[in-house]
């Protein structure tokens, strides 16, 4: 990873089956309540034929993230490798993060009381919270921080087809490019056989 | 018999329940939501309110909350308030209920417009449970403010519809501009009034639709679905309204307790007993003095 690194989030619409694998990784792994989907799969141009794909998405941890812009708490800070995260402490559940984001990331639990909502729960690219890293505290209000263990945030990681890419944005782009440029090579068209497990000769 | 509507009513409410499950912004309707954040022809809502709130609402506000009481200020200092004569006979022109309504209002906005601004500077304020608070005083005070308005609107609806005095009085803007007691062309209501009671009426009411929007966030609301306007839209729509209407309120609130409390001397007290100084109404609503004398009622 470079230092100017940049995470991000990208999934390759060609590779995703929808099988909603992510979402349910997210929810079992952050033992997030009923009604919060930080990941969510979406189909779009369902059931027109040939446009219909599916995508994974969540908090696309934007560059120049429009909730931190207008939060009138000023809850959310960006991590130096860019991971947008908030401060659950001081947001006050306004939503207007939710009505700046182009992806519906932001989430609103029911706070209990006449089901109002309360303050907003978002992907953290299972890196936390401003609290204590690894704490009890950051798990219970955060969820998991899989960064500092260094492992890949639990959505990518299970990912069955490998469409849910993280990591340095120019590293993600490479694999993507290889990814468009190697369509159609190397298939194989003849059923593997002698010749391919132990050569031509005898 | 009893048992089968009680059964019929349970259906209704599970319904119901079962309706409000079903979330407006994030379940299928999450992709519309996405799709029209700056989609041609969509309402290019998501990007004007993040230029809005990131950039203008807050130091719109701050040159309200400071402009307006600065300007009232330099009035004061240079023009002074207008004394009237406290020794002549006084007019009765508030009725109980009248002044009851007022009150609630009153009571009302004391209680939205600081918790709404601390809500606009919540940074400043450190955000967290002190906000918190104050958001939920701002959802409860509308209460007291819808029980106030409705009545309100209509006692004084006859007297509010814009009238040739009204044009006078803003050529003249209302005589504030000096300390001579002419009289000045105004009905019951002077235009100032009344442009503040049909933001406080009208307004108030687009405030309350467009606050309980915000507030619940998630109820289905059939008509947008049918004029193709997604959910976040319409909350996007409802803050900048809100945001800009509450602009205006703030500034017509600072302009009505100046005129009230200071700009006219003892003025505060028709709100409280009734009764206006007989030389106020004289010379500030000339127009409904006139018609008091040919009635015989001075």
């Amino acid at each position: 990873m470079s230092e100017n690194a940049r995470l991000k989030f990208y999934c390759d619409e060609h590779r995703c089956i929808s099988c909603d694998g992510c979402s349910v990784a997210c929810a079992e792994a952050h033992e997030l309540p009923a009604g919060i989907n930080r990941r969510k799969v979406i189909t779009m141009n369902e059931g027109i034929l040939g446009l219909e794909y599916s995508l994974s998405i969540a908090c696309m941890h934007c560059t120049d993230a429009p909730c931190e812009q207008v939060c009138p708490t000023d809850c959310f800070y960006i991590r130096e490798d860019g991971i947008v995260l908030h401060d659950k402490e001081k947001c006050i559940g306004c939503a207007y993060c939710l009505y700046a984001c182009p992806f519906g990331a932001p989430q609103f639990p029911s706070d209990g009381a006449f089901g109002i909502k309360g303050v907003m729960d978002k992907c953290t690219m299972c890196a936390g919270g401003p609290e204590e890293t690894n704490s009890h505290k950051e798990r219970e209000m955060y969820g998991q921080n899989r960064i500092s263990e260094g492992k890949v945030p639990v959505c990518a990681a299970m990912c069955s087809t490998k469409a849910l890419l993280v990591g340095d944005s120019a590293e993600i782009s490479d694999i993507y490019r290889e990814r468009v440029l190697s369509v159609g090579h190397g298939v194989k068209t003849q059923p593997y056989g002698w010749s391919t497990a132990y050569g031509s000769k005898i | 018999m009893k048992s089968k509507y009680i059964i019929i009513a349970l259906l209704a409410l599970s319904s119901l329940a079962f309706g409000a499950s079903e979330s407006v912004v994030w379940s299928d309707n999450l992709i519309d939501n996405i799709l029209g954040y700056d989609k041609k022809g969509s309402l290019h809502l998501g990007q004007y309110f993040t230029i809005l709130q990131s950039t203008y609402f807050k130091p719109l506000f701050l040159g309200v909350l400071f402009g307006v009481p600065a300007v009232f200020l330099l009035h004061y200092m240079v023009i002074g308030p207008m004394i009237f004569s406290h020794d002549r006979k006084k007019i009765y022109v508030f009725t109980l209920f009248h002044r009851v309504i007022h009150a609630i209002a009153g009571v009302s906005f004391i209680l939205l417009i600081p918790t709404g601004l601390i809500m606009m500077f919540a940074s400043t304020f450190g955000g967290g449970e002190f906000v918190r608070v104050c958001k939920e005083i701002h959802a409860i005070s509308t209460l007291l403010f819808i029980v106030s308005i409705v009545p309100m609107f209509f006692m004084w609806l006859r007297w509010m519809f814009i009238h040739l005095d009204d044009i006078k009085w803003l050529m003249i803007v209302g005589g504030y501009l000096n300390k001579d007691k002419k009289p000045v062309p105004a009905g019951r209501f002077n235009a100032g009034q009344k442009t503040w009671y049909w933001l406080a009426t009208l307004g108030g009411f687009i405030m309350i639709g467009t606050g309980a929007a915000m507030y619940f966030q998630d109820i289905r609301l059939d008509i947008l679905a049918s004029n193709h306007i997604s959910q976040i839209d319409f909350l996007r729509a409802s803050a900048i309204v809100h945001n800009a209407l509450g602009l205006a309120v703030v500034a017509l609130f600072f302009t009505h307790v100046y005129m009230a409390v200071f700009a006219i001397k003892g003025a505060i007290h028709s709100m409280i007993d009734g009764h206006k100084e007989e030389e106020e109404v004289e010379i500030l609503h000339s127009s409904y003095y006139r018609e008091l004398k040919e009635k015989g009622e001075v």
